[in-house]
């Protein structure tokens, strides 16, 4: 189990009704991550739709999870 | 001589001009409107003017005393084309002589813009495709408007002083005072200078735009477009902190203008009351130093961004959403990232989250406003971290705030670059624009060589036939129906114009020359029986 922190931004926020937590999870990518998440929180945005960023750098969804990662999922908004 | 006409034959300027002659005069003014071959990215062939004459030629006579009397001019004349004019005619022409240059220029900038305005005249373009539409004249700004109340015979020079009034009436001279800013020690007087020379557009005058314009005006930015379709809504209130109770239900763009000339009277406002579309929006950005887009539409965004790369021109991105926001610089620069390398294609509408569905708290555009307009004089001035590439977060909740850097390698730079993928996007939105076709009649489209295409279904035909031959198929079998028989340019029409215009891009798609008439068969100025 690797556990690594995570913030959601807007819709994610919303859905998940927090903005951070940690987790302790089995996920060996951040796909992964994003699905088992999904599956929790119920989160409504398909994957291709999302950016994610690993220790405040973007990153690809198929990047290994390291211990102590910080994870921040961002969707895209419209408000204005 | 009537100082407007209305005319039917060529304009005669030499004669024009000898009527102007005044021993007391020291300039002269003159305007010529000519008939181009293009509009809003349609070639033009030619233009007809229809004109109410009787009404047309009072107010116009109304309009050139107002400027004399206005300005103090003292001869003034107006003439307009009405008939049918080839590229390169002139279609309108002012002439106004004045003791001195000031009074000229202005009188006659007055006199063509209320002619916009207010003369009863209708445009028809004819467009080198055959068809043909008729052309608003009447939304056109008035330079008049924005500027305080003028004196005739008080000669200001070029000074910053301008004059406004209090509600009092009470004329008072108005020095903006920048000092406050010019002392930092990055911005100084060549920095305000710098600021006055600038010009900046700004779509949207909502959350974002009114501190964005609000900042960008009192801080001396010398020329401000604003581009707004929107009328105030009471909804607007909480978070549009520019207007009040008593602006609802008016033209966003003409209230924003009307606030931050009171705000700060020595800059030059134009006001853009229609949204830009892919026609026109890099001639617009190409007048501009810098843009700010401000909208809650993802469409305009994604324009935004691609008509910003196509001129090189700067661009600054805000959106929020509920409590927090996000804000992008996109420098334009070759070789720095756009939107689209960060989020290459516009997402589906109901993905994004908008502040209609979702809500959102004022402060929060507030904020996201303010920082734009901090990015864009951060550019104007050439500040440190100017331009500075990556996606910010704000979080107004937590107060955290994070800046992620955007790798430009992994974006664009995998399609063809930002370049080539902004020019391929605008390209698929002209086509989209491209489509429509407004006819007065179905005769008139098959005259100009348009195969009709009927794309209702069976039971509407029967109900409504048309009177023209038409292949029919309805709109649902356009996708797998064969083309077979279908050569050479087509019109689809069904009865509002969307589905034949859905059509239409469907065939376009398979290399046959279609569109749609626009607005469908009720559109038709003379029904189904012409």
């Amino acid at each position: 189990m690797i556990e690594v922190t995570l913030q959601y931004y807007a819709q994610l926020r919303e859905q998940a009704g927090v903005s951070s937590e940690l987790v302790s999870t089995r996920a060996a990518n951040l796909r992964e991550l994003y699905d088992e998440l999904s599956m929790r929180h119920g989160f409504s945005l398909p994957i291709d739709a999302l950016k994610v960023a690993v220790n405040a750098q973007f990153s690809d969804w198929n990047r290994m999870l390291g211990e102590g990662d910080t994870i921040v999922f961002i969707p895209p908004v419209a408000g204005g | 001589m009537m100082s407007f006409t209305i005319t039917g034959e060529d304009v005669d300027i030499a004669q024009l001009c000898d009527g102007l002659r005044h021993p007391g005069s020291g300039g002269f003014c003159s305007f010529e409107g000519w008939v181009r071959n293009n509009n809003e990215g349609r070639e033009v062939s030619g233009l007809e003017y229809e004109a109410y004459t009787e009404l047309a030629i009072a107010e116009g006579e109304r309009i050139v005393a107002e400027a004399m009397d206005r300005y103090g001019v003292l001869a003034a004349r107006g003439i307009h084309r009405v008939g049918n004019l080839k590229i390169g005619d002139i279609a309108v022409w002012i002439g106004v002589s004045a003791a001195h240059r000031d009074e000229a220029f202005r009188a006659c900038r007055y006199i063509i813009d209320e002619i916009k305005h207010r003369l009863p005249i209708w445009k028809k373009e004819h467009y080198l495709a055959g068809d043909t539409a008729w052309v608003a004249c009447s939304h056109t700004e008035r330079a008049h408007e924005m500027e305080p109340p003028y004196r005739h015979g008080q000669h200001e020079g070029y000074s910053h002083t301008h004059e406004h009034y209090h509600g009092s009436g009470t004329p008072v001279a108005f020095t903006p005072d920048y000092s406050r800013q010019t002392r930092l020690i990055d911005i100084g007087d060549v920095g305000q200078a710098k600021l006055m020379a600038s010009r900046v557009l700004v779509i949207g005058a909502g959350g974002l735009g009114c501190p964005v314009i609000s900042y960008l005006a009192a801080a001396g930015v010398g020329t401000l477009g604003i581009v707004d379709g929107d009328v105030l809504d009471a909804s607007n209130l909480h978070r549009q902190v520019m207007y009040d109770a008593r602006d609802v239900g008016q033209r966003k763009v003409d209230l924003a203008a009307r606030r931050i000339t009171a705000l700060n009277p020595t800059i030059a406002v134009l006001a853009y009351a229609e949204p830009l579309h892919a026609g026109n929006i890099t001639d617009v950005f190409a007048q501009y130093d810098l843009v700010v887009e401000c909208t809650d539409d993802l469409a305009s965004r994604y324009l935004a961004n691609d008509a910003a790369v196509l001129t090189g021109t700067p661009l600054i991105l805000a959106s929020v959403y509920q409590y927090e926001g996000q804000l992008q610089v996109v420098s334009s620069i070759p070789g720095e990232p756009c939107l689209r390398c960060l989020w290459p294609v516009q997402p589906a509408p109901g993905l994004a989250g908008s502040c209609v569905e979702s809500g959102v708290l004022g402060p929060v555009p507030g904020v996201l406003g303010t920082m734009q307009a901090m990015e864009a004089l951060k550019l104007l001035l050439g500040l440190p971290s100017a331009g500075d590439h990556a996606l910010q977060l704000v979080n107004l909740l937590d107060g955290s705030s994070q800046r992620l850097p955007i790798d430009a390698a992994s974006g664009c730079a995998l399609h063809g670059g930002c370049v080539e993928v902004a020019r391929r996007a605008v390209d698929v939105a002209q086509g989209h624009l491209d489509i429509d076709r407004l006819f007065d009649r179905l005769h008139d489209a098959i005259a100009a060589g348009y195969a009709i295409i009927d794309v209702r279904e069976p039971g509407e035909i029967a109900v409504q036939p048309l009177p023209v031959n038409a292949l029919c198929v309805p709109a649902g079998l356009v996708p797998e129906g064969t083309t077979e028989a279908i050569e050479g340019r087509v019109l689809l029409v069904c009865a509002s114009g969307k589905r034949s215009s859905h059509a239409a891009r469907l065939l376009r798609q398979r290399g046959i020359d279609a569109y749609s008439l626009a607005g469908g068969l009720t559109a038709l100025h003379h029904g189904l029986d012409a």
